[in-house]
């Protein structure tokens, strides 16, 4: 499969060009959409300047308001499966992804992760509460951990009733981060499809019937790509109990 | 806004100077409205790579957010290139490449000129402002190692990467990196074997594993070395260091058809550099396989039009592509080109010495003829500086293959006296000799020239420990003229200008001659760890630090050209 894949990709840069070029296309489309809305969001929120926006719940319950955060929501999620998908065809996991581990403060992750989420949830007036060692040093793929825990908030927006954690601590070997909402809990498939992705050998995926699956299927690709003295990352899906805020959780471990 | 901007890392974004490349107008607006955000005022704009260069050779900007990939003409790489080749940033400068997706072109690896950060659209605030503040944190701490670099005070650098890391632990790995880099050029390769080992120890950067394989092979160890760079390449298939490397250990095997196939593949990969479409071109060349070298040749020549790195090889290249394709007219236009495009003394020798072997190749030997005694005029002229010494024996050979006799012989013993202790290369002067039926006279030759420049340099350091200071550097100055290659000449020649300057204390004069010397050997033959003694030496005798160094190294490539690679 690999291999075939490869001489596939050698062999048709054509192809790729086109790829590449499209790519940018749309990209380029899908900043200008989500720039603009949340220049809109911060914008038309009742009695706001864009550069302080009042809290979220005062806005909340306008309807043209609340349906930028649905059109921001929408795009944000043509993002992720943009991102996931073009990873799913550069094969991310395999030794030709673009892989680049680096260390970095855990807090200018956090900055970073909270910024990009920031209009996105005030408009869905959910709250963003963080939590993490002040002066860690980690060492991953910037870029990569961004994208997976960006892509968790946004899913956890689906999920929650008006808050979300993003908590990350020192465990032993390993960085835990934590997405955690106050919602009912991830669906049972779902809940399969995160311990699918994480099971080694036969590389099957369920992608479910919706994106739910490439997603996790990118989240987990992402974790194991990263390597430690024989130890690998990985992620797991929880319910209740073990977050702080009862809700679904999603766990990212890395050595 | 400001408030944070402050606090995130005391800097104040908004006073700097902006410059937006993106051919998308769209995207510019938008990056414009998140800079203001941020308090800028100053932001110009540049819809394409060309509408880029003349921006910036108006303007210092602070810094440029420049997409990679422009449409048509130059990509951002070409354009950071050349903005950095023709010195239009300040060293102070930030240049942010934005891509569409996690590119590969940040992970291949000895790209020369690295952008200081990648970052991918879409842009949010607070993800470009991160990366700016953590970009100046990190030029401030390399500041001064970037100073010293530049100054080629090798040594003094790679201290300051030492003091750096027990400040820095987050940028521990990029200072070991540099570190090692540093202590390579400084001729001092198993101190640099023993940095990427411990680092590699923690993980397996590439770079690192390409570092140890560089060392590996420069120390004999080709094997080992090959394995490491395929290991590499088995791990990230876009690592292009590797394949380059790769190639260059099969080329000095001389194993031609295997470096043929790996720089194939990475030609593949990565097509948009000049110097690998020319060594995939002089391969393909030796190889006789010429559909493929004048594919490579024309390939670097198209480049060559949006790159600062454009080189005549590719002219030369084609132009014997065109010999074997019996399209003689063709070659002579390439070489006319190449001499009006490149100019100097040096091109148009090598374009007349290009001449005669196209005319030979295609058996037109009263025309070869012609070029060997043009050739030979212009060698007569003294006042011209020669060739490199490789240059030198392809001249020597087709000038003895025309049939001029007194001209290569001179020119052989020449490379022989300004190499008097290079073993290799002497053996291809003889192997000249020899393929001229000279073999008996081209020996008696050799020894005599290693016996001149031998006694030459004794001379000079006999005086030279006798304490007669003066008249060991007036010696040496004669030495130098008459051997202006000879590395042990010209390192002595330093080291002797350096006593003096012990015994005096600093005149600038004496140090300034000194240091064009030392530019001159590092030019020949880099990485040597006398050079970086010396220079250290003499950085040290120096009243303000580095300045003098860094004046002599631009006087040097403004008289000479750019130190080539």
């Amino acid at each position: 499969m690999d291999e075939y894949q490869a001489q596939h990709y050698e062999g048709s840069p054509e192809l790729l060009m086109f790829l590449a070029s499209t790519v940018h296309d749309m990209k380029n489309s899908i900043s200008v959409l989500s720039g603009t809305l949340e220049n809109l969001i911060a914008g038309s929120a009742p009695g706001s300047t864009p550069a302080s926006a009042p809290p979220a719940s005062s806005a909340a319950g306008q309807p043209e308001y609340e349906q930028l955060g649905q059109m921001l929501y929408q795009t944000r999620r043509l993002n992720d499966n943009l991102i996931q998908l073009l990873a799913l065809y550069k094969e991310v996991g395999k030794p030709g992804y673009p892989f680049d581990p680096a260390a970095h403060r855990v807090s200018e992750l956090v900055d970073q992760v909270r910024g990009q989420a920031r209009i996105l949830l005030q408009s869905r007036g959910v709250t963003l509460d963080v939590d993490f060692p002040a002066d860690a040093i980690w060492t991953f793929d910037e870029d990569l951990i961004i994208g997976v825990l960006v892509h968790a908030i946004n899913n956890a927006i689906r999920y929650t009733r008006d808050r979300i954690r993003l908590g990350i601590r020192i465990d032993g070997d390993y960085l835990e981060l934590r997405v955690e909402d106050n919602g009912d809990g991830f669906p049972p498939a779902m809940l399969e499809a995160g311990v699918d992705a994480m099971r080694t050998g036969g590389n099957k995926v369920n992608f479910l019937s919706n994106s739910s699956g490439l997603g996790l299927y990118f989240s987990s690709e992402v974790a194991k790509m990263h390597k430690h003295r024989q130890r690998h990352g990985g992620i797991a899906l929880e319910n209740g109990g073990s977050g702080a805020l009862g809700g679904g959780c999603f766990i990212l471990r890395l050595p | 806004m400001n408030a944070e901007t402050q606090a995130a890392g005391g800097i104040d974004w908004a006073e700097k100077r902006y410059l937006l490349v993106d051919d998308f107008v769209g995207i510019r607006q938008l990056l414009r409205e998140s800079l203001r955000n941020l308090g800028a005022k100053h932001i110009d704009q540049a819809a394409s790579g060309g509408e880029a260069i003349v921006l910036l050779s108006k303007t210092r900007y602070d810094v440029v957010m420049c997409d990679y990939n422009l449409g048509d003409g130059k990509n951002g790489q070409q354009v950071l290139e050349e903005a950095r080749l023709r010195n239009l940033m300040l060293p102070s400068s930030v240049w942010l490449m934005v891509s569409a997706e996690k590119s590969v072109e940040s992970v291949m690896g000895a790209a020369e000129h690295q952008p200081d950060a990648y970052i991918i659209k879409p842009i949010t605030e607070g993800v470009l402002l991160t990366r700016l503040n953590r970009v100046w944190t990190r030029k401030q701490i390399f500041r001064e190692i970037d100073q010293a670099f530049a100054d080629k005070d090798y040594l003094r650098a790679a201290r300051l990467c030492e003091e750096q890391i027990a400040l820095y632990p987050l940028h521990e790995i990029d200072l070991q990196r540099m570190k090692a880099t540093l202590l390579l050029k400084s001729g001092a390769p198993e101190q640099a074997r023993a940095v990427y080992e411990k680092v590699l120890e923690d993980r397996d950067y590439n770079w690192a594993r390409c570092g140890l394989g560089k060392i590996r092979m420069s120390a004999g160890e080709v094997e080992a070395a090959q394995q490491m760079f395929q290991a590499v390449i088995a791990d990230n298939r876009f690592y292009i260091d590797a394949f380059d490397q790769l190639a260059l250990s099969y080329q000095q095997q001389g194993k031609h058809e295997e470096a043929f196939g790996v720089l194939e593949k990475a030609a593949k990969l990565s097509p948009n550099s000049v110097p690998r479409q020319r060594a995939f071109g002089q391969t393909a060349l030796k190889l006789g396989n010429i559909p493929v070298a004048e594919k490579a040749f024309r390939k670097c020549i198209e480049m060559g039009e949006y790159s600062v790195a454009k080189t005549v090889d590719a002219y030369f290249g084609l132009a014997r592509v065109c010999a074997q394709k019996n399209d003689t007219k063709e070659a002579i236009r390439l070489l006319n080109a190449a001499v009006h495009q490149f100019g100097g003394d040096q091109v148009t020798l090598r374009a007349k010495i290009t001449e005669g072997l196209v005319y030979h190749e295609t058996g037109d030997y009263r025309r070869a003829r012609k070029s060997g005694d043009e050739l030979e005029a212009m060698l007569a002229d003294d006042s011209k500086q020669r060739p490199d010494s490789t240059t030198c024996l392809d001249m020597a050979t087709l000038l003895f293959a025309v049939g001029v006799k007194d001209a290569p012989v001179t020119l052989l013993c020449y490379v022989a006296r300004n190499n008097h202790d290079n073993a290799p290369l002497l053996e291809d002067v003889q192997k000249v000799f020899d393929k001229a039926r000279m073999g008996d006279e081209g020996m008696e030759l050799i020894k005599s020239s290693r016996k001149e420049a031998a006694d030459m340099m004794n001379t000079g350091v006999l005086l030279w420990k006798t304490g007669k200071l003066i008249e060991a550097v007036e010696w040496m100055r004669v030495a130098r003229k008459a051997l202006p290659h000879n590395m042990r000449i010209l390192f002595n020649s330093a080291q002797i200008l350096i006593s003096q300057l012990h015994q005096t204390g600093y005149v600038r004069e004496l140090a300034d001659e000194a240091i064009g010397v030392l530019m001159h050997v590092d030019a020949i033959a880099p990485g040597q760890l006398r050079f970086a003694q010396l220079m250290e030496q003499l950085a040290m005798l120096a009243p303000v630090s580095g300045v003098v160094a860094a004046a002599a190294a631009s006087e040097y490539e403004a008289a000479n050209g750019a130190v080539a690679e």
